[in-house]
């Protein structure tokens, strides 16, 4: 078979994208806003450099030491009253979740937002278990019932527009149509409020995990997080193993660098910070909280090449500014992260043979590196992995059969200037093979070339 | 920073967050404050604990025995963060952090010396023994998840009043 039998469908998804006006309209107004509102929210930070320089080497020293801050945690977050479980894969995480419910009857679940839960598609297995999972954040509540896929880790609905939410609700809701999102979220608010109270169990992800205390910090606006973990008596909570930080004294840096970076505010309506579970004489906390920490190929990563795309913090930044995200929105990419870190992680996660078509989905222009907070070198690794799609033979033969032969020609003086004259002698025959489209396009060889007229 | 600086810079940034914000001086202020900001006629949770809670609470015609019943939470918080215009609440003490997020209107007192300057000082005093439940909170509840719109009232509060007493 094939690679491209099994691959995701990255240029066929593009090609259909470019062609959805709907979607290009909101992706741009979309992007075009995150960056103003980026840009204003970072203007009165002072020494921005110097923090983001901080930030940074707080996750270099995270990814250098993860699995004693892992460990570290696990041992914080027990003492403080938690139950933490550790996934090795996808399959472990959902059938982990799945039990801690089952065993305790729950079946009415109310969720908050988590990418690592899209990641292993851990909503699926619990229906298929017969329980009624509701997403309650407003942007994945809108696609839950659309039955699509977040296209942004932070607005997961940017794809789509009023209207087509305003039917939405309309139609499987029986709330009158409305194109007013003040009106819509009030629809959501009501119908989501009932679901909270009468919820077995709530489930969330975490921003961060603090290994000396062994707390989670979760960073929300609409207050379903607070929900979901506060209301509920038992909470679980789904993250990936690099979200640690050492101390929740490194919280400040990223309250500074996420809430801006992500959606240009200077922080976020609330930030929940939990620490294990009610204790005696406390009215708020859930009687029972279970931590589930996800490997699925981070152990892996992390002895590789391009581990320093555990550092990220999934602020979004980097897909707002990307002009390929920008213009083909977050479906194009086909699983759980789009845009630059997505296209990385989506490659290292699934494997080159599944994810080549991706290490393709960028321009190298290096937008993404300028705005990532904690300095992730993304073009560095989108390189990397383009370097070791090249070695895996999973670029187009034609395309490297080209590149060997400039290779070798460009190694030798004689070669080279062999090839400049036969270049001019051979170039009406060159556009005519390669049509309009390629040859038609390019300028002829000079006719004296600029080596000589140098030299 | 002095203390009228740190309140001043907290009511401003709160203010930016679209809290409404109110500065008072003395106890006949804060009880003149309330009443202008609290329907008169609305069920009210107000847990009485704190010396403000408790020179508040008579206040209220309607008493709201559990505050998911309540329209209105009003409430002594654990202190606030000038240089984000923050509220911190806080489980210490068996205070129910969730009261001030299920009613849609929350009304938060606090105190003018329990104001820190910065993210760092809340950290410093707080991250050697965390209470089980820790919430910053700035502005009232919001979304863009529409069109990048803004809405308030999601899931929380859509009206955030914060006194400074």
């Amino acid at each position: 078979m094939s690679p491209e039998q099994t691959s995701l469908a990255f240029r066929e998804n593009t090609v259909r994208a470019l062609k959805d006006p709907a979607l290009r309209a909101a992706m741009k107004q979309a992007t075009d806003t995150f960056g103003t509102k980026r840009a204003d929210a970072f203007a009165p930070v002072a020494d921005l450099e110097a923090l983001r320089d901080r930030a940074s080497a707080i996750r270099d020293d995270v990814q250098a030491n993860l699995p004693m801050y892992v460990d570290r945690f696990v041992a914080s977050a027990t003492r403080a009253g938690a139950t933490v479980h550790r996934a090795v894969d996808a399959a472990a995480a959902r059938e982990i979740i799945r039990k801690i419910l089952a065993d305790r009857g729950a079946h009415r679940i109310v969720k908050g937002k988590s990418m690592v839960s899209e990641e292993v598609d851990l909503n699926s297995h619990l229906e298929a278990a017969g329980m009624e999972v509701v997403e309650t954040d407003l942007g994945e509540y809108i696609i839950q019932m659309e039955g699509e896929t977040p296209s942004h880790i932070i607005v997961p609905a940017i794809h789509k527009n009023r209207r087509q939410v305003g039917k939405l609700f309309a139609d499987r809701l029986g709330a009158p149509y409305s194109d007013d999102p003040q009106v819509l979220t009030k629809i959501a608010r009501k119908a989501l409020r009932e679901k909270f109270l009468s919820a077995d169990a709530g489930i969330s992800g975490a921003n961060f995990a603090a290994t000396d205390t062994g707390s989670l910090v979760l960073l929300t606006n609409e207050g379903n997080g607070r929900m979901v973990t506060s209301v509920p008596k038992l909470h679980v909570a789904i993250l990936s193993v690099e979200k640690m930080l050492p101390s929740l004294t490194d919280l400040p840096a990223f309250l500074r660098l996420l809430p801006r970076s992500a959606t240009g505010q200077t922080i976020t309506s609330y930030v929940s910070i939990i620490t294990g579970t009610r204790k005696a004489g406390d009215a708020t906390g859930a009687k029972e909280l279970h931590i589930v920490l996800v490997d699925n190929g981070r152990t892996e990563i992390l002895a590789g090449e391009s581990r320093d795309i555990l550092k990220c913090i999934r602020c979004g930044a980097c897909m707002n500014v990307c002009p390929v995200y920008r213009t083909v929105g977050g479906h194009s990419y086909g699983w759980t992260y789009p845009g630059p870190m997505g296209l990385i992680l989506t490659t290292l996660l699934t494997g080159m043979k599944k994810s080549h078509p991706l290490v393709d989905a960028s321009t190298l222009c290096g937008a993404c590196v300028e705005v990532c907070p904690v300095r992730v070198p993304l073009v560095d690794l989108i390189l990397g992995l383009r370097r070791r799609k090249v070695r895996e033979r999973f670029s187009d033969p034609r395309e490297r059969r080209g590149m060997e032969a400039f290779g070798k020609a460009a190694a030798s003086p004689a070669l080279f200037a062999l090839g400049q004259r036969l270049a001019g002698a051979f170039w009406p025959v060159v556009r005519a093979l390669g049509g309009k489209d390629v040859a038609g396009r390019m300028p002829a060889p000079a006719k004296t070339p600029l080596r000589r007229r140098l030299s | 920073m002095n203390g009228a600086e740190r309140v001043h810079l907290f009511l401003e940034n709160a203010a930016k967050a679209a809290a409404d914000t109110h500065s008072v001086s003395e106890p006949g202020g804060l009880l003149s404050a309330l009443g202008r900001i609290v329907a008169i006629d609305s069920p009210v949770y107000c847990p009485g604990v704190t010396e403000l809670e408790k020179a508040a609470a008579p206040l209220f015609a309607v008493r709201a025995a559990d505050y998911a019943a309540a329209a209105v939470t009003v409430e002594e918080v654990f202190g606030a963060i000038a240089e984000t215009g923050t509220l911190v609440c806080s489980s210490e003490g068996g205070r129910a952090v969730q009261a001030g997020l299920l009613p849609a209107h929350h009304v938060a007192i606090v105190r003018r010396d329990r104001i820190f300057d910065t993210l760092d000082d809340l950290f410093a005093a707080v991250a050697s023994v965390p209470p089980t439940n820790l919430t910053l909170v700035t502005g009232p509840s919001r979304t863009a998840d529409i069109e990048l719109t803004l809405a308030i009232g999601v899931h929380g509060p859509e009206k955030l009043d914060i006194i400074v007493a």
